[in-house]
C-alpha cells in the first residue's frame, strides 16, 4: 500500500466553545479523488486549513507527503495547489503578473500549460483582476493552483455560486490531474452531482466528527432507502433500530439505512408495515439522512 | 460522442456507460475495428472519474466487445456483427409498440412485466418444440 498523500489522525480542534473538529482521521491515498461533503460550518474549511499548515493541531496529526505542514511549510506548500471559493487575488494585479508572481514560487511551474489554459479560459492577460468576473476569477485561481501539476491539489468548495461552464472546467482540471502520473486531488463541495461523478474515496463531516469515510462504491452500496406502507397511519416516526433517517407522514414512511444492519421484510413485520419499495440510496439521500443526525 | 450519465439515477455510472457503448456499438455508431476514445479523453468528455471508464472498459473486454491492446488503445473487436441493420429494423418497432401500450395508460413496470412474461413463454415454447 502506498504511503499517503495526506494522513490525519484523531485531529481535533476546538474554537472556545465550538468544538469544530472531533477526532478526525483519515487517510488519502495517491492518484486518488478524494471527495470532502458537510453542511456549513461541519469542519470542513478547518480541516484544509490544518491540510495547509494554518492551523495546528490540538490534539493528533496531520502529515502531507509524510511532512508536518506546520514545521515544514516550505515544503510542503510547493509541492500543493490550493483553491478556494472567492480566491483572494489582489484586484489591482494584471492576469499576467498573478500568473508571473504565482510562478516565482513554483520552480516546476509550466509557463506553456499556463498559457494554453490562459488561452482556453479566455482571460485578457492585461486584465486588472478586479475587474474580471467571480468564474473568470475562479478561473484564474485555477491556472495558479494547476500550472505547476502540484503533487496534490486542494479545492476548498471552488464551485460555490459559479456557472456550469467554470464548473465544467473545474472538473475537468479535477479529472486532468489524476490521468496525469496519478496526482492526488482533495475536494470539498456542495454540489453532490459533481461529487458523484468524479470521487473515488468520499468522507462526510457532521459537527466536526465523520461520518463516514469509504470508497465511493462501497457508499452507495451500503445505504439503503426503504419505503415503508402502514395500514394505520402512523402519528410518530416508527421505531427502527439501526436506521440513519426515518422520515414521512401518516402510511408511507421512508427509512434511510445500513443495508448490512437492517433486512428490510424482517423489520416492516416487526413494525406490522409492508415494504412498498427498496432501492440504493442517491448520495443526496445519503448526505441528508446523516446530516439530521 | 454525446452520453449524458445520470449519477444519480439507481444504475452505477460505469453500467450506464457500458450500456451506452453496447448500444452505439450494436448500431454500427461504433463499426467494428475502430477505436474507442483512451481513458483520458472519455472521463474528460464525460466528467467523470477515470477508474468509471476503465471499469466499463473491463467490463466490455471480459464480455469479448472490445480489445485492450497495451500502449495503442481500446479497439472494438473486429469479430463483433453489427447488426445496424437489424437494430435499425427494430427500433422504430419497439417504439410503436410502446405508443401503443402507453395509450393504454400501463407504467413502465407494466410494460417491463408483461414483455418479461411474453419472453418466459417463448422460451418455454423453444423448449418444448427442442424436445418434441
Amino acid at each position: 500500500m502506498p504511503e499517503p498523500v495526506i494522513a490525519v489522525d484523531h485531529l481535533s480542534r476546538s474554537f472556545g466553545d465550538k468544538q469544530a473538529l472531533s477526532d478526525v482521521s483519515l487517510a488519502v491515498t495517491p492518484g486518488c479523488v478524494f471527495g470532502l461533503v458537510g453542511e456549513n460550518g461541519a469542519g470542513k474549511s478547518t480541516l484544509i486549513k490544518h491540510l495547509l499548515g494554518l492551523w495546528r493541531p490540538q490534539t493528533g496529526t496531520v502529515r502531507l507527503f509524510g511532512l508536518d505542514p506546520v514545521a515544514d511549510p516550505v515544503a510542503v506548500l510547493g509541492r500543493i495547489g490550493y483553491l478556494s471559493e472567492e480566491p483572494d487575488l489582489p484586484g489591482w494585479m494584471q492576469v499576467w503578473e498573478l500568473l508571473r508572481y504565482t510562478q516565482a514560487f513554483y520552480p516546476k511551474w509550466d509557463t506553456t500549460y499556463a498559457e494554453r489554459l490562459r488561452e482556453q479560459f479566455g482571460l485578457d492577460p492585461n486584465a486588472r483582476i478586479k475587474t474580471l468576473s467571480k468564474g473568470q476569477r475562479a478561473r484564474l485561481g485555477l491556472i495558479a493552483a494547476e500550472a505547476h501539476r502540484p503533487e496534490l491539489l486542494i479545492l476548498d468548495e471552488p464551485s460555490s455560486g459559479l456557472d456550469p461552464i467554470v464548473r465544467r472546467d473545474i472538473l475537468e482540471a479535477i479529472i486532468r490531474t489524476v490521468t496525469d502520473q496519478g496526482r492526488t486531488v482533495i475536494f470539498s463541495s456542495h454540489l453532490l452531482d459533481e461529487v458523484e461523478r468524479v470521487s473515488d474515496h468520499l468522507a462526510m463531516l457532521h459537527r466536526g466528527a465523520l461520518r463516514f469515510c469509504a470508497p465511493l462504491d462501497d457508499i452507495k452500496a451500503r445505504h439503503r432507502r426503504i419505503v415503508l406502507h402502514f395500514e394505520r397511519p402512523q402519528q410518530d416516526p416508527p421505531n427502527v433500530s439501526g436506521a440513519i433517517r426515518v422520515a414521512g407522514t401518516g402510511r408511507e414512511w421512508t427509512v434511510i439505512c445500513d443495508a448490512g444492519k437492517i433486512h428490510p421484510a424482517a423489520m416492516a413485520r416487526h413494525l406490522g408495515a409492508a415494504v412498498v419499495d427498496d432501492t440504493t440510496a442517491s448520495l443526496d439521500e445519503i448526505f441528508v439522512a446523516h446530516a439530521s443526525n | 460522442m454525446t452520453l449524458r450519465l445520470n449519477p444519480a439515477s439507481g444504475t452505477p455510472l460505469y453500467v450506464q456507460l457500458v450500456e451506452r457503448l453496447k448500444h452505439s456499438i450494436a448500431t454500427g455508431a461504433i463499426k467494428a475495428g475502430e477505436q474507442l476514445p483512451s481513458v483520458r479523453k472519455m472521463a474528460e468528455d464525460l466528467l467523470i472519474n477515470p477508474n468509471t471508464v476503465i471499469r466499463a472498459y473491463r467490463d466490455l473486454e471480459g464480455e469479448g466487445i472490445v480489445e485492450l491492446r497495451h500502449g495503442s488503445g481500446v479497439f472494438v473487436q473486429q469479430s463483433v456483427e453489427a447488426r445496424a441493420d437489424v437494430m435499425r429494423k427494430a427500433e422504430p418497432i419497439m417504439r410503436s409498440a410502446l405508443d401503443r401500450l402507453e395509450s393504454l395508460d400501463l407504467t413502465e413496470d407494466d410494460v417491463r412485466r408483461l414483455m418479461e412474461n411474453e419472453l418466459a413463454l417463448r422460451r418455454d415454447a423453444q423448449r418444448r418444440k427442442r424436445r418434441a
